[in-house]
C-alpha cells in the first residue's frame, strides 16, 4: 500500500480525500496556490506544498509544479480529485511515465472516453444503447443535413471535446441547422481548442441518471447503483439523490448491466461514472463516462456504506476488488445539495468574498463535505463550490425532511449561497412527488424569489443585535496578557 | 425609538420600546410584539418573539448586516445611518461599466479612442469559472481603459470610461462624477 499520497486538488474534495488517507494510515500531501495558503485543505494535510499563484494555469493545472511537489515530498501516488487535472490524459500519462501512480483510470482510457464521439463508437460496439445520432464527426453542412434527416428535430449539437454545456445547442428547425453547427463549432474551438462537433437526437423531458462503477485491474467490474442528477442550473447539477424515483428493479438492473458493459468495452479501471439519459418511457441511452471521482459520490457512499476513495486507492495499489455485485445493496435514501458561493436571485451569479461566519449543520444522517471556514476569503479564480450537504434517511420523504432541517440550520454569512433556493426546491410539490426532470428549474422555479416571511424576524434580530452589547475586543487582549486558569492551576485531576 | 431598515428596495419601519432586562416591544403599524433577546456570541443572538424562541445569526459584510433566521438570510441596512452605505450603485450603476461581482479581467475588446455602440462588448470578466461580458451602457467613445488583463476588479470600480457623443454633452459630466466617486471608494 502507498505510504504517501499527494492530492492535486483543493477545497472540499481535497479535504474529503485526506480523511480517507488518514483512516488508511497514509500520509496526505496538500498542494496549494497563494490564494489558498489558509484554506482548510492546506491546513488539514500532513504536508502542504505551495505551488504558485492563484491563477489555475500557474498552480493546480500546472503539471510541472505538481510533479515537482510529488518528487519533493516523496509521495508514491497522486489523487486528482475532480476538475483540474482529473480527466487530463496527458497528466495521467506523465505520471505513468515518471513512475508515479495516478489514482484513476489508465491514460489511454481517459483519452478515449474524453472524446465524446470516440466514446459513442466504443459504446455502440460494446452493445450499450446510445442516443440516435452521428458516430463520426463531420464539418460540412451536407453531412449535418444527412444526419439531421436521420435523427429528426429537435436535435442537439454537441462538442466532441465538450463539457459544462459549452458548444451545446438545441436546433428546432432544419433552416437553423447549418448556422447553429458553425456557431457551436466556433464556441467549442474557443473553449476546448477543438471545434469538432456531432449531432444527436434531442430528448426533451428526460432525466439524467448515472451509474457508479468500480473496476479493478483484473477485469472485475461492479456497479454501485444509480444517482439521479436531473436538478441542474446552466447544465450543472445542484441536487442529486439516490435511488432515483424513476427506476424500478428491472430497469435498475438493466442500467447497471449496461454500465458494467460500458466499463468493460472501454477497458475501464478504478472508479467511474456512466451517465445515461432516461426518457419518460423508461428507455435509456449512454451519454458519457466521467473518468473520475464524481462530485456527488457521497450519496452512493451513504446508501451502500462503501468508501469510494478507499476503493479507488486500493484499486490503484493493484489490489483486487473484494466486492461482488450481490454484496452491493442500497439502504434508505440519500440526497446531496451543492452549496455554491452564488446568488440565486441573480441567475446564480458567482459570489466570491470573505466568509464572515459559518455554522455547519449536524445531527443524525447529516454529512457536510466542506472546504471553507469562517474567515476564509473564497477566491474568484476557482469553482464556486463551498460544500456538499448530504443527508441519509430511511425513505425519500424522510430524507427530504432531513435535508430541509439541515439546510435551515446551515449558516453561511458573507457570501451568497443558494440555501434559500434549495429549501424551496425541496419543499415544492413537484420535487416531493419525484417529478425531477432536467428542465425542473426552468419549469418550476423560473419565477422564484426568496421567501420574505422571516423578514420581520430578521428585522427584530437586527434591532436586538444593535441593542445587545458586544464583548469588547479589549477584553480579549486582557485575557491573553493576564494569567489564565492554565497558568495558575496547579494539581488537578479529571 | 424608530427603526428604519432597508431590505433591497423595501423599507421595514417599526418602533422599538426598550423594556429593560434584555426585553423590548416592537410595533409594526398597529401590531405589537414582545421580544426578549440575549447575545450568545458576536454572531449569535437568542430571540424570543411572543414566546417563540429563535436563534439568529448576524455578521457585518461589505454589503450591510447579514442576518439569518430560520434558514433565510437577509441583508439589512440601517436607514438612520444613511451615508455609511453607498447607495450610488443602484441609481448610477447602469451608466457605469463595472463588474457585477468580484472578478478577474480576462479580455479587453476595445481600445482607447475607439467608438462603441450601445450594448457593444467592452471586456470580459471571469469569476469562479463563469465569464461575463460587460457591454457599453450607451454609445460613445472610449476615453480610458482603467484596467489590464489579469487584474482583479470589484463591483463599483469603473473599468472603462466612455464619453457620450457630443449631442449628449449635458449628461456626460454627471455620469463621470458618479463614476469617479465609485472608483475612489
Amino acid at each position: 500500500m502507498f505510504k504517501k499520497i499527494l492530492i492535486a486538488n483543493r477545497g472540499e474534495i481535497a479535504v474529503r480525500i485526506m480523511r480517507t488517507c488518514r483512516e488508511m494510515g497514509i500520509a496526505a500531501v496538500a498542494v496549494h496556490s497563494e490564494a489558498d495558503r489558509h484554506a482548510p485543505h492546506a491546513l488539514s494535510a500532513d504536508e502542504a506544498v505551495p505551488i504558485g499563484p492563484a491563477e489555475p494555469s500557474q498552480s493546480y493545472l500546472n503539471m510541472d509544479r505538481i510533479i515537482a511537489a510529488v518528487r519533493q515530498t516523496g509521495a508514491d501516488a497522486v489523487h486528482p480529485g475532480y476538475g483540474f487535472l482529473a480527466e487530463n490524459a496527458d497528466f495521467a500519462e506523465r505520471c505513468e511515465r515518471e513512475g508515479i501512480v495516478f489514482i484513476g483510470p489508465p491514460a489511454r482510457v481517459i483519452r478515449q472516453l474524453g472524446d465524446k464521439i470516440t466514446a459513442r463508437r466504443i459504446m455502440h460496439k460494446g452493445g450499450v444503447p446510445i442516443i440516435p445520432g452521428m458516430l463520426e464527426a463531420a464539418d460540412d453542412p451536407a453531412a449535418w443535413a444527412a444526419a439531421a434527416a436521420q435523427t429528426g428535430f429537435p436535435l442537439l449539437i454537441k462538442a466532441s471535446a465538450g463539457g459544462g454545456g459549452k458548444g451545446m445547442r438545441i436546433v428546432e428547425r432544419p433552416a437553423d441547422l447549418a448556422e447553429a453547427c458553425r456557431a457551436a463549432s466556433r464556441e467549442a474551438a474557443a473553449a476546448f481548442g477543438s471545434g469538432t462537433i456531432y449531432l444527436e437526437k434531442f430528448l426533451p423531458r428526460s432525466r439524467h441518471v448515472e451509474i457508479q462503477i468500480l473496476a479493478d485491474g483484473r477485469g472485475h467490474t461492479v456497479h454501485l447503483l444509480e444517482r439521479e442528477c436531473s436538478i441542474q442550473r446552466r447544465h450543472q447539477k445542484i441536487i442529486e439523490e439516490t435511488p432515483s424515483s424513476a427506476l424500478y428493479p428491472v430497469l435498475r438492473a438493466a442500467m447497471g448491466q449496461a454500465a458494467v458493459a460500458a466499463a468493460r468495452a472501454a477497458g475501464y479501471v478504478n472508479a467511474g461514472t456512466v451517465e445515461f439519459i432516461l426518457d419518460p418511457e423508461g428507455r435509456f441511452y449512454f451519454l458519457e463516462v466521467n473518468t473520475r471521482l464524481q462530485v456527488e459520490h457521497p450519496i452512493t457512499e451513504m446508501i451502500t456504506g462503501l468508501d469510494l476513495v478507499r476503493r479507488q486507492i486500493e484499486i490503484a495499489a493493484g489490489r483486487p476488488l473484494s466486492l461482488t455485485q450481490e454484496e452491493v445493496c442500497g439502504r434508505g435514501h440519500a440526497i446531496e445539495c451543492r452549496i455554491y458561493a452564488e446568488d440565486p436571485e441573480r441567475d446564480f451569479m458567482p459570489s466570491p468574498g470573505r466568509i464572515a461566519y459559518l455554522r455547519e449543520p449536524a445531527g443524525p444522517g447529516v454529512r457536510n463535505d466542506c472546504g471553507v471556514c469562517a474567515g476564509f476569503e473564497v477566491p474568484v479564480e476557482y469553482d464556486p463550490i463551498l460544500s456538499k450537504l448530504v443527508v441519509h434517511a430511511e425513505s425519500r420523504d424522510l430524507a427530504i425532511r432531513r435535508m430541509i432541517r439541515a439546510l435551515q440550520s446551515y449558516v453561511v454569512l458573507g457570501v451568497r449561497t443558494p440555501i434559500d433556493f434549495l429549501l424551496d426546491v425541496l419543499a415544492s410539490a413537484p420535487f416531493r412527488s419525484g417529478k425531477t426532470y432536467t428542465d425542473f428549474i426552468a419549469t418550476h422555479m423560473a419565477e422564484w424569489a426568496p421567501d420574505g416571511q422571516a423578514l420581520e424576524l430578521a428585522a427584530l434580530a437586527h434591532a436586538a443585535d444593535a441593542m445587545a452589547p458586544k464583548a469588547r475586543p479589549a477584553g480579549r487582549v486582557a485575557a491573553e496578557t493576564r494569567p489564565g486558569p492554565w497558568h495558575t492551576l496547579k494539581h488537578w485531576r479529571l | 425609538m424608530d427603526v428604519r431598515l432597508r431590505h433591497k428596495e423595501n423599507i421595514i419601519a417599526f418602533a422599538v420600546e426598550p423594556a429593560g432586562d434584555g426585553k423590548f416591544s416592537a410595533t409594526f403599524g398597529d401590531r405589537r410584539v414582545d421580544v426578549a433577546f440575549e447575545r450568545i456570541s458576536e454572531h449569535q443572538i437568542r430571540l424570543s418573539v411572543d414566546g417563540r424562541q429563535t436563534l439568529a445569526f448576524v455578521a457585518e459584510t461589505p454589503e450591510g448586516k447579514s442576518v439569518m433566521v430560520d434558514g433565510r438570510t437577509f441583508l439589512l441596512a440601517d436607514e438612520r445611518a444613511a451615508g455609511t452605505r453607498p447607495r450610488a450603485r443602484s441609481t448610477d450603476g447602469p451608466k457605469a461599466v463595472t463588474p457585477p461581482m468580484p472578478a478577474v479581467v480576462t479580455q479587453i475588446l476595445v481600445t482607447e479612442g475607439g467608438a462603441v455602440e450601445k450594448g457593444q462588448g467592452l471586456l470580459v470578466v471571469s469569476a469562479m469559472k463563469m465569464d461575463t461580458l460587460l457591454t457599453a451602457p450607451f454609445a460613445g467613445v472610449v476615453r480610458r481603459i482603467n484596467v489590464a488583463e489579469g487584474q482583479k476588479v470589484a463591483p463599483g470600480q469603473v473599468l472603462v470610461d466612455i464619453d457620450p457623443p457630443a449631442a449628449d454633452g449635458v449628461a456626460a459630466p454627471a455620469a463621470d462624477a458618479a463614476a469617479n466617486d465609485q472608483g475612489d471608494r
